[in-house]
């Protein structure tokens, strides 16, 4: 579904992402590695905030990276950040319909729309509440929001549990579990926590020093001699 | 403000929040507006001296100039020096048209305000799409080059050829004011109108798509593109609406002393056009007309008093360093606050028991 | 076609000096976050000063030194009690800052001095040499002089000293620095100082070389800030370089009638056209510093 080829991305002299290559075709995919492995910046690269050095990257038929930033998100790329992008001065409504602004629709239409993504994450009742009033749980509530309301294709999620309680995520796990069958998208997730991926991702890529050291299913992946290599620094040899 | 520390009325970037108008624009909305105007539009020009009309009049048209800047400014957090630049543009071109081809006072004005428009276009353009401070430095240098050249070349004022200007002082013309608006009193009561309906044109653009986007530009870039906004149109729209504004400003101006030579436009009224704009408030609507009556009114009061005009800026200048400090919603923020806390005082009255 | 040599040599003179002020701009702008708009105030001050000690009948040496005490007193002034409440705001907002500082500065500087014709001479406008067929004052020789000798002995000091180490790791990372025991306000004190003192100089030159006038001097900070441009805020030899030019760019345009009056147009030309390269390659800002 999302096929990316040679991928790779310089920052003056350091190498992020090195030619990376894999077809993410599982509806929902986890992105693994430790910190600086590049997961950020793969990310960063498909959606548009940072220039690749080399590559190509073909979801649904269309190229992605000849596209430019927002027309990426027009044509239905969503992400979210690892800090949250709440606006304070708009309402919990109006931050999640400022997605479909671009989109040419009729009026009930897209209330329709937005009322979905907002029943969805949950925050039915809160929509006239002001930016600056919400949690940060409820922040990343609407920050996914933004990401699924309307007609979305792929959803980029970076971190999303960052920061949450149990209880949080596991409404989140659920959360990003029924999107695909709810908005028919593709879910691409970075996290740190190893529950969450196992949990909600079908298959799994892995990253190390900008290289793509592995991707599977994401129950073999995490049993791999390599990746947990990676991960924990012990020998291949005397993994278990 | 320390980080990690957040006020409650303030954004992380230490910006004041602006409750988001989701209404539509009702009855009582406008009405509270309009009664006020039409009130000041009937009373004042029976009650003021020649020279208090024209420092009101005046006062009027900086407001919309101010109305530009302070979108902007309180939107999208761009700084731009160049405001009266631009506002000179208007009356430049305004006066050119004028002149050359009589056509209704309406028409050259919009003709003003479309020339500075696009000027600011060419000249923000640029520098829109780097940092703010690359705006900020070179529309100071717009503002600066602005001087240099109407120095040169002078203002229009009846005469051939493409500048227009005459050789001798006696035959210099007057620019014709509206037909419907010919004395001060009528002029006044015109710019009012005209500052109304500018200032309606921000609030327009605030409603809808274009305001929200500049919401979502005002938070970050990245969270504008990745909800689709094409970041450098909005910016440009903004600043092309800002320069339009200066435009009409100018060719008001222009209506109003009939007039005009490159004195009339120095750089160092820019900066403090945008001082004035950051002190009387540039997160509210109120806010520009505090600016115009600060940057017209004040000075006028000084002349008065006979105190040298430029202790104006000396305090202009603190109250611009004051406002940054500590009250960075400017005189408006403050009395809007002070309207709330007095509101909050009489609804604890009517509940004792509380 | 005129002979430019004589405007050629005015340019480069005047254009050390933009570039001297630009390279004020940016070592403050690089250590400290921000853009001094009220650099040309402080330079004006001083220098309006100067030439008042000079009237009242003091030696000149002394009030030259006076005068570069003041802007720097100014300078520092401004930098340990006004800058240090801003200082974690962006970018942006600590420049409008330094507005209010120059309107201060310009209401007082015309209230106190009005707009009266004045000249700042020194001794060494009258001495000079003929050098290439063409006449050099003394004071064009040691302006220039001067400059290109601070920009390296500035650069030289921002490589070889520790102070100077410290400054650089403040504009590279301002909170990291901290962290690895940078002592932030100090750095940040000497670098307000050692702009302040180039201010003082400045003012003084163009206060000479161009006009003693408040408004022209306090202006003369666009020059100064599309010097700074050429060197993409950051370079110096960008900055000397970019000085020069426009310098050079605005004087030789003198004895061509129909431009001449708009000759001060050329920083804002060549600050326009640097700016139309840099921003082929863009770069998307999230909220807060830049």
């Amino acid at each position: 579904m999302i096929q990316i080829t040679n991928l790779s991305v310089d920052f003056g002299g350091v190498r992020a992402v090195n030619d990376v290559t894999v077809n993410l075709d599982q509806q929902i995919v986890g992105v693994i590695g430790p910190n600086g492995a590049g997961k950020t910046t793969m990310l960063n690269a498909l959606s548009g905030f940072v220039r690749p050095t080399s590559g190509t990257v073909v979801a649904f038929g269309q190229d992605l990276l000849s596209m430019s930033t927002y027309r990426r998100a027009r044509w239905g790329l969503r992400r979210t950040f690892q800090t949250e992008q709440v606006v304070e001065d708009l309402n919990v409504w109006d931050n999640v319909a400022v997605m479909l602004d671009p989109i040419w629709q009729n009026a009930a239409e897209r209330r329709a729309q937005v009322q979905a993504a907002l029943d969805y994450v949950g925050l039915t009742g809160s929509e006239v509440r002001l930016g600056q009033t919400l949690n940060a749980y409820e922040r990343r509530l609407v920050e996914i929001g933004r990401a699924i309301v309307g007609r979305p294709r792929i959803v980029l999620m970076d971190e999303p549990g960052a920061g949450l309680s149990e209880t949080e995520r596991d409404e989140l796990q659920a959360l990003i579990t029924g999107i695909p069958d709810r908005f028919e998208a593709v879910v691409v997730l970075i996290d740190h926590d190893v529950n969450l991926i196992a949990a909600t991702c079908h298959s799994t890529a892995v990253l190390d020093f900008g290289s793509l050291i592995a991707y599977g299913p994401t129950r073999a992946i995490l049993q791999d001699d390599k990746v947990k290599a990676a991960y924990l620094g012990v020998e291949a040899s005397h993994g278990k | 403000m320390v980080p990690g520390s957040l006020k409650q009325d303030t954004t992380a970037q230490g910006q004041p929040v602006t409750s988001w108008p989701t209404a539509a624009v009702s009855l009582g909305n406008v009405a509270a507006i309009a009664v006020p105007l039409i009130l000041l539009a009937l009373i004042l020009p029976a009650v003021l001296n020649a020279f208090w009309l024209r420092a009101l009049t005046s006062s009027a048209i900086f407001a919309l100039a101010a109305a530009g800047v302070a979108l902007l400014y309180g939107r999208l957090g761009l700084v731009s020096l160049a405001q009266i630049a631009l506002l000179g543009v208007g009356s430049w071109v305004t006066l050119r048209l004028a002149h050359a081809t009589g056509l209704p006072f309406e028409l050259v004005l919009l003709g003003g305000g479309i020339a500075a428009g696009l000027v600011g276009l060419v000249v923000g353009l640029p520098a829109l799409r780097m940092r703010g401070l690359y705006l900020a430095l070179i529309t100071l240098m717009a503002a600066g080059g602005f001087q240099v050249i109407v120095g040169g070349t002078g203002f229009p004022d009846g005469g051939p050829g493409f500048l227009g200007r005459v050789d001798s002082a006696a035959a210099r013309q007057l620019m014709a004011r509206p037909v419907i608006a010919q004395s001060d009193s009528a002029y006044f009561r015109y710019v009012l109108v005209v500052a109304a309906l500018g200032f309606l044109l921000v609030a327009l653009h605030r409603r809808t798509r274009p305001g929200r986007a500049w919401a979502l530009i005002r938070k970050s870039e990245a969270c504008a593109l990745s909800a689709g906004v094409n970041v450098t149109l909005y910016k440009t729209w903004a600043f092309t609406l800002a320069g339009f504004l200066a435009g009409i400003a100018g060719g008001l101006l222009a209506g109003s002393v009939g007039q005009l030579d490159g004195r009339n436009f120095p750089a160092s009224d820019s900066i403090l056009l945008f001082a004035l704009t950051v002190v009387g408030g540039a997160y509210s609507g109120l806010g520009p007309a505090i600016t115009g009556l600060l940057f017209r009114a004040f000075p006028s009061l000084l002349t008065a008093w006979n105190v040298d005009g430029n202790l104006a800026f000396i305090v202009f200048g603190a109250a611009l360093l004051h406002a940054l400090i500590t009250a960075p919603a400017g005189v408006a923020g403050q009395l809007s606050d002070l309207v709330d806390g007095l509101r909050q005082r009489l609804k604890r009255q009517k509940e004792p028991g509380q | 076609m005129p002979n430019l040599g004589p405007f050629f040599v005015t340019g480069l003179a005047v254009g050390a000096i933009y570039a001297l002020s630009g390279v004020g701009l940016v070592v403050l702008y690089r250590a400290s976050g921000v853009l001094n708009f009220a650099y040309g105030a402080i330079g004006a001050t001083g220098a309006l000063l100067a030439w008042q000690l000079v009237e009242l009948g003091q030696p000149e040496l002394v009030a030259w030194l006076v005068g570069v005490g003041l802007a720097t007193l100014l300078s520092v002034g401004y930098g340990r009690v006004l800058a240090p409440q801003l200082a974690y705001r962006d970018t942006v907002v600590k420049a409008v800052a330094t507005l209010g500082f120059a309107l201060v500065l310009l209401g007082f500087t015309r209230w106190y001095w009005s707009d009266d014709p004045r000249k700042l001479v020194l001794p060494t406008d009258t001495m000079g040499l003929s050098m290439i067929g063409v006449r050099v004052t003394g004071t064009r020789l040691i302006g220039f002089s001067l400059a290109v000798l601070i920009t390296i002995g500035v650069a030289l000091f921002l490589n070889r000293t520790r102070l100077g180490l410290s400054m650089r790791a403040l504009a590279n990372n301002r909170d990291l620095s901290a962290l690895l025991g940078i002592r932030v306000l100090h750095v940040e004190t000497w670098a307000w100082l050692i702009s302040g003192v180039l201010a003082g100089l400045s003012g003084l030159m163009l206060g000479d070389l161009v006009r003693l006038d408040a408004i022209v001097l306090t202006f003369l900070v666009i020059p100064a800030m599309a010097a700074a441009v050429v060197g993409r805020l950051r370079s110096l030899t960008g900055t000397l370089i970019g000085g020069l030019l426009i310098g050079v760019l605005e004087a030789v345009g003198t004895p061509f009638q129909t431009i001449s009056p708009y000759r001060s147009v050329a920083p804002f030309i060549v600050a326009i056209i640097v700016i139309l390269w840099l921003q082929r390659q863009r770069v998307i800002t999230f909220a807060g510093r830049e």
